[in-house]
């Protein structure tokens, strides 16, 4: 399995432009981007009301139990889930292989006008990610400045 | 995989553990999560997805932010896999961008046959996901110690951890917390070490 690429600040800044640019389209309270392994990798709009690191994990599982489902059914032509809510409600689609793109909009918005620009904003996210990938995996990544030795710096038990 | 963000140094790594039904998986997160140190906002939420009788369904789930690495955050994505045979095609999409395992092992002598099931279904999962058991890093956990049924670890050793290379191991007693930071500080640190080495690897 490939696997994701490093993202630079570059990388980020695009992402971000995208996802506010989309936000601003659809009225969308939040979007993110989320890895179909459960990581959030960029997010714009309200973060404060929402943990969107569990959202992410959640929806990335939902997103592939249902692609799974329609496999099961035969259908191959699966892209997108729609929670409806009552206050908000959610969108989640392809972007590519590795990604998805997930939107939370208030309910009373409709999910016409978040399906309709979720399509462009979709391919921006892909191209920008293709990019990521082409480039040398191991550029500029330095983690030697680590200390493995000192347990101290991992996991701590709370004494009682 | 794990996700490397350079322009916010933050690597997020994804941990899965994984074994036969009701061998101890999600009482070692909740442990985690009970007993973990960590600043305000580091830990996430426990969020299990179980039955009405706690058996896990899809999965559980804890975010969890690493103490202080000299300026790299690191976020861990701690998940279950549900045990129960049914649950198979569950178990493959938890595995999907797994970065480390912990294969908890239920030290029962009744459950040797389980164990080595669910240890031969990680290996065939991971191969379905084009993954090779070889190339990830994971540790062993023979829970249910404290039981008087136990199977000596030395047995436990010859069915589960006599691969080519051989693995760390612990024994643990999920429920009193015993075994579950030494799992997981190890498991930890063969993944962060994975990726200094990758990140030494000259560029072609």
């Amino acid at each position: 399995m490939a696997t994701l690429p490093q993202l630079i600040e570059e990388d980020i800044q695009r992402l971000d432009e995208a996802l506010r640019e989309f936000n601003v389209q659809t009225d969308a309270t939040t979007s993110l981007i989320i890895d179909k392994g459960g990581f959030l990798i960029a997010h714009q709009g309200d973060s404060a009301q929402f943990d969107l690191t569990t959202i992410g994990a959640l929806a990335s599982g939902a997103f592939m139990a249902n692609q799974t489902i329609a496999g099961l059914v035969n259908e191959k032509n699966f892209n997108s889930i729609y929670q409806q809510g009552e206050t908000f409600s959610m969108f989640v689609c392809n972007v590519d292989e590795y990604c998805l793109l997930a939107v939370i909009f208030q309910s009373q918005s409709g999910v016409g006008v978040v399906k309709f620009f979720a399509e462009a904003v979709v391919k921006r996210i892909a191209q920008q990610l293709a990019v990521a990938r082409e480039r040398d995996p191991a550029a500029g990544l330095d983690l030697s400045v680590m200390n493995l030795a000192d347990p101290q710096d991992l996991f701590r038990k709370k004494e009682l | 995989m794990a996700i490397i963000n350079q322009a916010t140094k933050e690597l997020q790594v994804k941990i899965v553990y994984y074994g036969p039904a009701m061998g101890g998986k999600t009482t070692n997160l909740v442990q985690v999560h009970d007993h973990v140190q960590t600043a305000a906002g580091n830990k996430g939420k426990l969020v299990s997805l179980a039955t009405s009788s706690d058996r896990t369904l899809f999965f559980d789930f804890l975010p969890i932010e690493a103490m202080t690495i000299k300026g790299f955050k690191t976020k861990f994505q701690l998940y279950t896999v549900p045990g129960q045979v049914i649950y198979n095609t569950t178990r493959q999409l938890v595995l999907r961008g797994v970065d480390g395992i912990v294969f908890v092992a239920d030290s029962q002598y009744e459950k040797m046959p389980e164990n080595v099931e669910s240890f031969q279904n990680l290996v065939e999962n991971l191969n379905s996901l084009k993954l090779n058991l070889a190339e990830i890093p994971y540790v062993l956990q023979y829970n249910k110690r404290d039981l008087p049924n136990a199977a000596p670890v030395e047995y436990l050793e010859f069915l589960l951890n006599n691969r080519d290379v051989q693995v760390p191991s612990f024994q643990g007693v999920a429920h009193k917390c015993e075994g579950v930071f030494e799992t997981l500080n190890m498991i930890t640190r063969m993944l962060l070490q994975k990726y200094i080495n990758q990140g030494s690897t000259p560029s072609a």
